[in-house]
């Protein structure tokens, strides 16, 4: 053997060490790195609960790469085998975060729904109170006629003296009575229109409908179906008071509204 | 004699093993699918760093199989198809996130008109 082939084996020998010694470093950096990540997914009941074949790959390519690290000059496979394992934790990771995220949505989702129903039960509550507050105050200002039904007054001072129009002062009152007619539906009303005995029998006919008329015109334009309105003029018949004084012809005339019953049963016209 | 010889001769057999890898044809799909996938799930190299890393890779790999460089080829397919995963995963886990987001401000909504209406 001579120098020479000595001397070049000597130098292939370091070049070999030194690149090996660089490769080394770079693959002792990678697989603690690896080995890390791979603890802590390990470590974690959740990761192993939803990715344990993530997990299971990760562990298997980090022994790999750890076994792979007591060959020479295996520096790249090393590396290699150590990225795998650490793109398997890192995907583990990954997937549990998004199979908790999935998780907690679902019980979110339970959450909304339980909410929506709650909203639309209180708001139809709401409404029911409503109505029933309504029906109680129509039922205050009507009184009760066996005869004829629940029936509702109209005084005298909604109305200017000899006009058959409104005054807005009645508007309160016409609204409640639109909101109870929407609320039931099914019922129907008769309005009356009555005076005192003041003035011609045929001019106090005309005017007792024309008032009954203008209430009505304005419950139908408020929406109630004309089809559940009827509408009488009675002039200065069934007075409910004496026209001998002013208090009691102020009482006679009067717009009455006669409600039906819920089924739409409405007593028959005088 | 001196064993200098087999050495030459040992790392002459471990080039040769290197270049005798086979095609890593299979894992080449593989890669090829788990990156139609990402991009199936919205993953681009644009806004997922995981992403451009698989498509680089995949790239290179395509080149070394041409080359013939087969273990080359393989290295880097195994990695662009993990890189490609994590990169699918990650936009899931994205999407599940504003999932969450978008549920808390409904249910917040809710509770809100619920305090109203009480």
């Amino acid at each position: 053997m001579s120098l020479r082939t000595k001397a070049l084996g000597g130098l292939i020998l370091a070049g070999c060490a030194s690149l090996y010694g660089c490769a080394g470093q770079r693959s002792e950096a990678a697989l603690q790195q690896a080995g890390a990540e791979f603890q802590t997914v390990k470590e974690d009941s959740n990761v192993l609960r939803i990715a344990p074949k993530d997990v299971i790959r990760a562990g298997e390519s980090l022994a790999r790469a750890d076994r792979l690290s007591s060959y020479w000059g295996s520096g790249s496979d090393v590396v290699h085998y150590a990225y795998l394992s650490q793109r398997y934790s890192e995907i583990a990771r990954e997937h549990t975060k998004q199979a908790l995220n999935d998780e907690r949505a679902a019980k979110l989702e339970l959450e909304r729904q339980r909410l929506q129903l709650a909203l639309r039960e209180s708001k139809l509550q709401s409404v029911q109170q409503q109505g029933k507050w309504l029906e109680e105050q129509i039922l205050a200002l009507t009184t009760a006629q066996t005869d004829r039904g629940l029936v509702m007054t109209l005084g005298d001072m909604l109305f200017d003296t000899g006009e058959a129009e409104l005054k807005t002062s009645a508007n309160r009152v016409v609204l409640k009575i639109v909101q109870f007619l929407q609320l039931n539906p099914r019922r129907v009303v008769r309005i009356e229109g009555y005076t005192d005995s003041t003035g011609g029998r045929q001019e106090n006919l005309k005017l007792s409908r024309s008032r009954a008329q203008s209430v009505a015109d304005v419950l139908m334009d408020l929406g109630i179906a004309d089809s559940r309105i009827q509408v009488e003029g009675y002039g200065d018949d069934y007075p409910v008071d004496v026209n001998a004084t002013e208090r009691g012809r102020a009482q006679n005339r009067r717009v009455e509204i006669v409600f039906s019953d819920e089924k739409g049963q409405l007593g028959a016209a005088r | 004699m001196s064993i200098r010889p087999l050495f030459a001769a040992m790392t002459l057999v471990a080039l040769a093993g290197c270049a005798s890898d086979p095609a890593p044809n299979e894992q080449m799909r593989l890669t090829e699918q788990a990156l139609e996938q990402a991009s199936a799930v919205g993953a681009t190299a644009a806004d997922m760093p995981e992403m451009k890393l698989a498509e680089d890779k995949f790239n290179r790999a395509k080149g070394n199989m041409s080359d013939e460089s087969f273990k080359n080829a393989r290295m880097r397919a195994e990695q662009a198809e993990l890189d490609a995963r994590l990169a699918e995963a990650k936009v899931l886990t994205q999407k599940s996130e504003e999932q969450l987001t978008l549920l808390d401000t409904r249910i917040a909504r809710l509770r809100k008109q619920l305090g109203d209406a009480q």
